[in-house]
């Protein structure tokens, strides 16, 4: 059966299997390039997120598919939905602003609360910091599209399962001719 | 007969295995039988453009990396928009120029360097595997280039015995055919 596998490969002369390996990086790479096409089209560094947890029900669920843009000349206000990062924390948080301080040279500074906590957030920031600013936003909440990030939660929470999926497609794309 | 085809074992009913089977056997009896040298320029030049496409997406991933995002904005742009370009241009190269010819073997006869392409053609769900031979010539002393084209149209059934091993034999005898009349044809005219 294994053998039968790689069947194909052992035909290939240099040059097949120098394609074969490189239309693999193609793909990889299309998708990259995808990626880094929407970071410059929507100036934010992820512009697509899951949300992890069920802080912002109703609005959002564990497992919603976030759009984000970060441009910097639309102002940030209360209401509205923010991804931002806080040191020394590896996943940004999804949550709403709750209060802003804006100041006449532009600098704000802003506190968030997640819809579906009793308190804000200052508990979740670094130590001693009290406000978000701009440098900490990822981006603003644009659109969202429901259950389509549990397969991404799922491949997270299983990471053997992950790695077993991306090695069946590499080995797929890799072995099969064309 | 070559030894790899003793290796060869295929499904005859999925097009694309019982196709690159068939080919390999056509480019076997090109470089083997018929003594042509086989040029791999065509093959190359793709092969050049997918290195170069998946290279600008490593820069661009090493760009990235070096310099974070708001930084590499303009690398990022430039390296996304040439990566889609040379997709365009793989593309357009795959179907105008390649036009799925999988082997140029070149030739000497006389002062004359004859060039053969072969491409093969099959459809989606169907066994009939449609081969396409050009010849060209180089016109000698002086004389305009010729170019030659004869085609076969047969199902996979008639390459591929009930082993799924390609018959080398008769692939070599439809290509000697080929070979043999648009080589004379050359001659009477």
């Amino acid at each position: 059966m294994l053998d039968s596998l790689f069947d194909d490969v052992k035909r290939m002369n240099k040059r097949q299997f120098i394609y074969q390996v490189l239309s693999f990086g193609m793909i990889v790479s299309s998708a990259l390039m995808i990626w880094k096409g929407l970071m410059v089209v929507t100036g934010s560094e992820s512009p697509i997120v899951v949300v992890l947890s069920g802080s912002m029900e109703p609005a959002f669920h564990r497992g919603d598919l976030l759009f984000l843009t970060n441009y910097p000349e639309e102002p940030v206000r209360v209401g509205e939905i923010v991804v931002f990062k806080v040191e020394g924390r590896d996943i940004p948080i999804v949550h709403r602003v709750l209060k802003l301080h804006e100041k006449n040279n532009g600098t704000v500074k802003f506190l968030t609360k997640g819809d579906n906590n009793s308190v804000d957030d200052r508990g979740l920031y670094a130590q001693g910091q009290l406000w978000l600013t701009k440098k900490d936003v990822v981006g603003r909440a644009r659109g969202f599209l429901p259950y389509v990030g549990m397969v991404t939660i799922y491949m997270n929470e299983y990471p053997k399962f992950k790695f077993a999926v991306l090695a069946c497609l590499a080995i797929y794309v890799l072995v099969h001719r064309e | 007969m070559t030894e790899s085809t003793e290796v060869v074992k295929i499904n005859k009913w999925d097009g694309a295995a019982a196709k690159n089977a068939i080919d390999d056997a056509i480019r076997e009896v090109f470089t083997g039988d018929l003594k042509c040298k086989e040029s791999f320029a065509l093959i190359d030049g793709r092969l050049f453009l997918c290195a170069l496409a998946v290279g600008v997406a490593l820069y661009a991933l090493l760009w990235d990396y070096l310099y974070p995002f708001p930084q590499s904005r303009l690398v990022l742009i430039i390296c996304v928009s040439s990566y889609f370009i040379l997709m365009g241009i793989l593309t357009l190269y795959t179907t105008f120029k390649e036009k799925g010819i999988f082997v140029v073997a070149k030739e000497k006869v006389g002062n004359n360097n004859r060039v053969w392409e072969a491409s093969s053609y099959v459809k989606k769900h169907d066994d009939k595997y449609s081969l396409v031979v050009v010849m060209r010539e180089a016109g000698g002393a002086g004389g305009a280039g010729r170019c030659r084209e004869a085609s076969v149209n047969k199902s996979f059934a008639t390459y591929i015995d009930v082993n799924g091993a390609v018959v080398q034999s008769v692939v070599l005898a439809e290509i000697t055919k080929l070979y043999n009349s648009l080589s004379s044809e050359k001659k009477e005219k």
